[in-house]
């Protein structure tokens, strides 16, 4: 059985239209993947409808089996489905420390919050040595650090990643893709949301392909990679470079 | 008068103001909301003060025991009823004003129609007796207002920084995306501050029921009064709204004196038109992205 399963899910904002237009996709674990797809397709819109940021109109939403629909955030957190945001969603006046603290605001156990620590500033040796600074005072490349650290402090089943590598250097994008890769020897699945489309699909074992609010398309992420039907619908953009070479 | 009195009546005063506006700040910075009824519910617990002082002779400093948890009650009721609704709106901060100066209103019109417009204060004993260190004087009632105030200013900083409450307020307020996502239910947390903000609220209605002489209308003057405060600290900021607070009540104590009594309430607004002019985010507040 899949762990996480989406069916027939219909979103959107407020009163606004539906962004999400009926999704299904299923989601097994120990499989990495990343959602793919041109702007306004709805790539965040689904990721925050599965965390329970937004109550889905319609369809459903199961893990393990079990029926989430209408799940607050901390229910689905409770669950094991972390999400990453898109904007290193931090607490900038809060230290490196206490913010990757708080990612432990569900654990009861003080001492297993400190295991937690340990293994976060052992995954990512950089937060250790600012971590007594600001997390405001941070670079893009570290505060998406934290927040990637601060989504293991609760061991989950799933991490869903909004688009890890917006506004930073190729470089330092190219050194969170291989952290996000290392996720999965901890034996979490990763689903990435990610608008460098190839970047993305390279680090992962899936993809999907959604346009319009709905999946058009979904297979290995090499396969879709070397499809050049897909390549010129919905990468067309992003491959341009690399072909000219 | 000479200047260590003033600035002794000027914190006297400034610790009263300091635990009235933090209540109001928390309320900012937990919810976005600028509660422009946060004085009418000062008087209301004033009013209840009253009722008690007259009807069972109970001291004023005591009531708070009354004042207090029924102001949180009513907190967590108004947040629950009232704001859900308005959550989601685009233009959640014009209508928690405008739905704020409704209950204002509300307030005002109930308890006019109740106590009517009349006068009221609390004299308990030590409305006229005071204090003298040397040549300095402090008038009692001030003295023990102050010091409740102090008390619990301190109560609210350890609640903030020691317990995971306080933790997960302080969460919301830096961040509420970030919060909700490393698990921490915003609604209740909100419900829980709104509650807290309000039940200092009741605190400072029975302090200031002692203080000064209150009728329906006056928490106009107040919540130009807190507003003033808090904008100068920084909107949302706990530690500004103290120093603020600290800083009017004496500029004001030496303007009184000065100039005279009727001068005093300018000191408050002129303050707020310098520091919109030249530091809009106020002394320690974060320039905010609404």
């Amino acid at each position: 059985m899949a762990l996480l399963e989406i069916e027939d899910v219909v979103a959107g904002y407020g009163a606004g239209p539906d962004i999400l237009t009926g999704v299904t996709l299923s989601i097994d674990e120990g499989t990495s993947y990343c959602i793919v797809g041109p702007n306004g397709a709805g790539k965040s819109t689904l990721l925050r409808t599965i965390a329970g940021i937004l109550k889905p109109r319609a369809g459903e939403v199961r893990l393990d089996g079990t029926r989430m629909n209408g799940s607050r955030p901390d229910q689905m957190l409770a669950a094991g489905v972390c999400f990453v945001p898109q904007d290193a969603s931090l607490f900038p006046t809060m230290t490196v420390r206490e913010n990757l603290v708080m990612g432990g605001y569900l654990l009861g156990d003080r001492v297993l919050k400190r295991q937690r620590l340990e293994m976060v500033f052992e995954t990512f040796p950089a937060l250790a040595d600012r971590k007594s600074q600001n997390a405001g005072t941070l670079s893009g490349g570290e505060q998406q650090m934290v927040t990637l650290g601060r989504s293991l402090m609760v061991e989950p089943k799933v991490v869903m990643i909004d688009e890890p590598s917006l506004g930073l250097a190729p470089m330092i994008a190219d050194q969170i893709f291989e952290k996000i890769g290392g996720f999965r020897e901890l034996g979490i699945t990763v689903v990435l949301v990610e608008q460098n489309a190839v970047k993305g699909l390279e680090s992962v074992d899936w993809g999907f392909v959604l346009d319009l609010g709905s999946k058009e398309f979904e297979g290995p992420a090499d396969g879709i990679l070397a499809d050049p039907r897909i390549r010129e619908l919905y990468l067309g953009k992003q491959l341009a470079p690399r072909e000219r070479r | 008068m000479n200047w260590v009195q003033l600035l002794v009546l000027g914190l006297l005063l400034g610790s009263v103001y300091a635990m009235m506006a933090s209540g109001l700040t928390l309320l900012f910075g937990v919810m976005r909301v600028v509660n422009l009824a946060h004085a009418a519910f000062i008087l209301i617990a004033s009013y209840i003060t009253y009722l008690l002082f007259e009807n069972l002779t109970l001291d004023p400093i005591v009531s708070l025991v009354i004042t207090m948890p029924l102001m949180f009650g009513l907190g967590v009721i108004i947040y629950l009823v009232l704001f859900p609704r308005i959550e989601g709106s685009a233009r959640y901060v014009e209508m928690t004003v405008l739905l704020t100066f409704g209950l204002a209103l509300v307030v005002e019109g109930l308890l006019t129609f109740v106590f009517t417009g009349t006068f009221r204060s609390v004299r308990p004993a030590y409305v006229s007796t005071s204090i003298h260190v040397g040549d300095i004087f402090i008038p009692s009632n001030q003295l023990y207002a102050s010091a409740v105030s102090f008390a619990l200013l301190i109560g609210l900083w350890v609640l903030l920084r020691f317990t995971k409450t306080g933790t997960a307020i302080r969460a919301t307020m830096q961040n509420r995306g970030a919060a909700q996502i490393v698990g921490v239910n915003v609604r209740r947390i909100s419900a829980f501050a709104f509650g807290t903000g309000m039940a200092l609220a009741g605190a400072a209605g029975s302090l200031l029921s002692f203080l000064f002489p209150f009728f329906p209308g006056k928490h106009w003057q107040w919540i130009a009064l807190l507003l003033s405060l808090i904008v100068l600290g920084g909107m949302g900021s706990i530690k500004g709204a103290v120093i603020g607070a600290l800083l009017l009540a004496i500029a004001s104590a030496v303007v009184t004196d000065t100039f005279g009594p009727t001068w005093s309430p300018i000191t408050f607004y002129l303050t707020l038109f310098l520091i919109l002019l030249v530091r809009p985010q106020g002394l320690f507040g974060a320039k905010l992205r609404l």
